[in-house]
């Protein structure tokens, strides 16, 4: 941290972090859009609901610590099954697995995911203000 | 003279307070990284009372100190939080967003003074 200013760094971070819950939310977006994928061939396996997670790393070339996302996953839940006889997924006595995909749960962690993105763009915001002050000094002294 | 060391004052704290919101942009940061503990550094008031004032070089055989930065004695610790979430992360957004608005007040207040110092200095030019 001691090669940049640390309202830059801030700035760095906060995009960092913009970054990395903008990728959360393109799982969430991924995941609802997939909730009713069911699979092709009669008894195959339907969307598998993808994870994300997040990493503090130190970046080399900035010496910043940064956020990153750390891994996209499948969630090992299993699938739901429904009665569907006319489905082509479905197996010999007309069950169909249905995707692991909670639509409340994707909607909650959204929600969250956009709760985080805002506080980031809040200290983007306000790492810029404090910038803008200090220039002014030499405006109207 | 005083006045100029009450500016080097002021220009302190805003290296401390500009340090406190990078430090805070990496908490927001990882908001949502497991594990993660939220981090601070100490009060200003704290980092002030351990540096003492180096003496004036008048002779060119003192021995000058290294000049002493107080924003870099600042050590980030772990800081107490208000929550701790079930993946181990101890960031709370209302908490960071307490202390962002905190900085946004200090450095207004810091910056007009540095302003008002420089007037002055200025009224006894012109």
């Amino acid at each position: 941290m001691a090669s940049l200013d640390p309202l830059q760094a801030s700035l760095r971070i906060a995009g960092s972090g913009l970054e990395a819950q903008s990728a959360r939310l393109r799982v969430i977006s991924e995941n609802i859009a997939n909730a009713q994928s069911t699979g092709t061939t009669a008894g195959a396996d339907p969307y598998a609901r993808k994870t994300i997670t997040f990493d503090s790393v130190m970046d080399r070339a900035l010496g910043l610590p940064m956020v990153h996302v750390k891994s996209v996953g499948v969630d090992p839940t299993p699938f739901k099954v429904e009665l569907d006889p006319g489905n082509p997924a479905a197996d010999a006595k007309g069950f169909v697995k249905m995707p692991n995909v909670d639509l409340l749960v994707e909607l909650a962690d959204m929600r969250e995911a956009n709760r985080s993105y805002e506080a980031d763009l809040q200290v983007a915001k306000q790492s810029a203000d404090l910038m803008n002050q200090t220039v002014n000094l030499l405006r109207d002294a | 003279m005083s006045q100029i060391y009450l500016l080097q004052l002021a220009s302190q704290q805003a290296k401390w307070l500009t340090a406190r919101q990078a430090l805070i942009a990496d908490n927001i940061a990882n908001a949502n990284t497991p594990g993660y503990r939220a981090k601070d550094i100490q009060p200003f008031s704290e980092i002030l009372d351990q540096t003492q004032i180096g003496m004036a070089a008048t002779n060119p055989a003192h021995i000058v100190p290294a000049s002493e930065e107080l924003a870099a004695a600042a050590t980030p610790s772990e800081s107490e939080s208000w929550e701790t979430t079930v993946s181990g992360n101890s960031v709370s957004l209302e908490q960071e967003m307490m202390k962002e608005g905190d900085i946004n007040r200090s450095f207004t207040l810091n910056t007009n003074i540095k302003r008002v110092f420089h007037q002055m200095l200025l009224s006894a030019l012109k």
